[in-house]
């Protein structure tokens, strides 16, 4: 604030010296000079621990004026009677100095020691994102150099049901190995800030399904409930990257929750907004968890339902790339539900089919 | 099972992507003819007339788009975009471009053949003919502009009939939200993007068994819809 308004560490000291002369001047009936010096003296510290050198040294020299010009005897002019008073000016102006060059000092080591913190948080996502890379990635790897490597090498003495099955694995591990990589890349899009969204008007409903469509495969080992109102307006979003943020908690519950439970998918409108849901009813988590695994690579329960504890991270940078919420609660009866906020803006128009000539 | 031997275009600078392809293809009974780069391959699309022509986004000497605005000036052989990049503007920008669809690398090999078969069949269809769409639950006849469902006549608006038309007319593939627009609105209407989520609503209420998961009127989020028949 002060580098960009300079002149407000100037406005503040005026501000200082004023008030400084108001309590003075009530104070003059009852108290020595010494104290009322005293006054100006806090007005000048005040100043120079908030503001730079420039607003310190116009405080102490505007309250030297100030105590001089209404205070000091002869009173209504600038001489003094009482050289000891040039002490006292002089002492005004060195604390201003001693001050803003101290607090100055703070301000660039905690810039600096600011700047450290954040590399070092730089450097621990570093290290986090490769360590979970190598893990996530290293097992796919091996099952794909395995069997492929088996199949290049020795195919012809295996059974086809064999042949197929190894196929199918690598399949498999290649499928996950690419929507790893696909989370790293968009995680690291809306870290630095590069994705601009592409907001268009978009069905909730019709985003639900494309997800649903796309992960039905996953899905199945669940049992999928919807609840979408017919009425829920349109919203102004970037379709693609909201279908990827509901993707993201729907593959998290059928990852997380034991199959054959319910996940239920339940849009609600508010007042002004949408709130998504999705519900599951096999999971749970610690109270003091529910905001943690929405951290980057953090994982609700250790490793062995495999992701990479990317899928939350990336839907709240999405949601909130929007300007919406994203959080998780403990349903009553058990289970955890995952929700997230889109804003409602007033609906457009869709003029009316002229009555068509189908009358019959 | 293509007994015509129908012939395919791959321009594709990566040799392993372009040696899995053949191998697949050439399975399915395509003829293939490969283009390394896009210079080859606009050429190469000239002096052999292939019935369908597959096209890498990424193409180290020019843009795949270059590719498909040079084989646009003079042929309608339908093209299929691979790409390998996530973002839905690349793909918008091919589709504007002329291509007839699009498959995001990594792919399964299952979902290129049903783009290609559609694209074959695209090419050869005859105008006016097999103007009735069988789906799932109803059966609609454009010609007729009839829909009945479950044995009972189902009433489309105009407008419904028209978007169901401009998805049929390319049906197997993607039509972009711009093209349905202009086609069906007019080009005053472009970016009237809500038009097409009211009425494609409508018409899987009217059309889909399960109209929240649709297995004919599919969306392409961000890019475009696409009618699914068959397959």
């Amino acid at each position: 604030m002060e580098r960009r308004y300079p002149w407000a560490g100037f406005a503040w000291a005026a501000v200082a010296v004023a008030a400084c002369t108001g309590v003075g001047l009530a104070m003059r009936a009852r108290f020595d000079l010494v104290n009322i010096a005293m006054v100006y003296v806090l007005g000048v510290v005040v100043v120079a621990l908030r503001h730079a050198r420039g607003p310190a040294i116009a405080t102490a020299v505007l309250c030297v004026l100030a105590f001089d010009f209404l205070f000091v005897p002869p009173r209504g002019t600038l001489t003094v009677d009482d050289a000891q008073y040039l002490l006292t000016f002089a002492i005004l102006v060195a604390i201003a100095l001693v001050i803003s060059h101290l607090t100055g000092d703070v301000r660039r080591r905690a810039r600096a020691l600011a700047a450290l913190e954040m590399e070092a948080e730089t450097e621990r996502i570093r290290a986090t994102l490769l360590a979970s890379i190598s893990h996530d990635l290293r097992t796919p790897l091996a099952v794909m150099t395995g069997a492929s490597s088996t199949l290049a090498e020795r195919g012809e003495k295996l059974a086809a049901g064999e042949r197929a099955a190894l196929a199918k694995s690598i399949l498999d591990q290649a499928r996950e190995m690419s929507e790893h990589v696909a989370k790293v890349l968009q995680m690291t899009r809306l870290e630095t800030g590069s994705l601009v969204l592409e907001r268009d008007w978009a069905s909730i409903a019709e985003i639900a399904g494309t997800v649903l469509g796309r992960l039905a495969e996953r899905l199945a080992t669940h049992r999928v409930m919807l609840e979408i109102p017919e009425d829920v307006p349109l919203v102004r979003v970037d379709a693609a990257l909201v279908e990827q943020a509901l993707a993201n908690l729907m593959e998290n519950a059928a990852r997380h929750t034991p199959p054959g439970t319910v996940v239920r998918l339940r849009v609600e409108r508010a007042a002004d907004e949408i709130i998504v849901s999705v519900e599951n009813f096999g999971g749970d988590l610690p109270r003091a968890d529910l905001e943690r695994i929405f951290a980057k690579f953090e994982r609700g329960v250790a490793e062995s339902s495999g992701g990479m504890g990317l899928g939350l991270a990336i839907c709240r940078a999405i949601v909130r790339l929007h300007g919406g919420r994203a959080w998780a609660e403990r349903i009553a009866g058990g289970g955890i539900a995952f929700r997230f906020t889109l804003a409602l803006e007033p609906a457009p128009l869709v003029p009316a089919e002229p009555a068509s000539a189908e009358a019959r | 099972m293509t007994g015509a031997r129908s012939s395919i275009l791959l321009v594709e600078d990566e040799p392993e992507i372009r040696r899995f392809l053949r191998a697949t293809l050439a399975a399915e009974g395509y003829r293939v003819v490969e283009s390394p780069s896009g210079r080859r391959g606009s050429i190469d699309a000239a002096t052999h007339k292939p019935d369908l022509a597959i096209v890498d986004l990424g193409l180290p000497d020019f843009d795949g788009v270059e590719v498909i605005r040079r084989i646009r000036e003079w042929s309608a052989m339908p093209i299929l975009v691979l790409s390998a990049r996530v973002h839905e503007r690349s793909k918008i920008d091919a589709l504007d471009a002329g291509a007839d669809d699009y498959v995001t690398k990594p792919f399964a090999v299952g979902e290129l053949l049903a783009r290609i078969r559609a694209g074959l069949r695209h090419g050869v269809r005859r105008p006016g003919g097999g103007a009735v769409l069988e789906l799932e639950d109803a059966t609609v006849d454009l010609d007729r502009r009839k829909a009945t469902r479950g044995g009972a006549e189902v009433h489309l608006t105009p407008i419904e009939l028209r978007l169901l038309s401009a998805l049929a007319r390319h049906a197997g593939m993607v039509v972009t939200q711009r093209q349905l627009l202009t086609e069906v609105w007019g080009p005053t209407h472009a970016a009237d993007t809500h038009y097409l989520r009211i009425y494609m609503k409508q018409l899987r209420d009217k059309l889909e068994k399960d109209p929240i998961r649709p297995r004919h009127l599919r969306t392409e989020t961000g890019v475009g819809y696409r009618l699914v028949i068959g397959d």
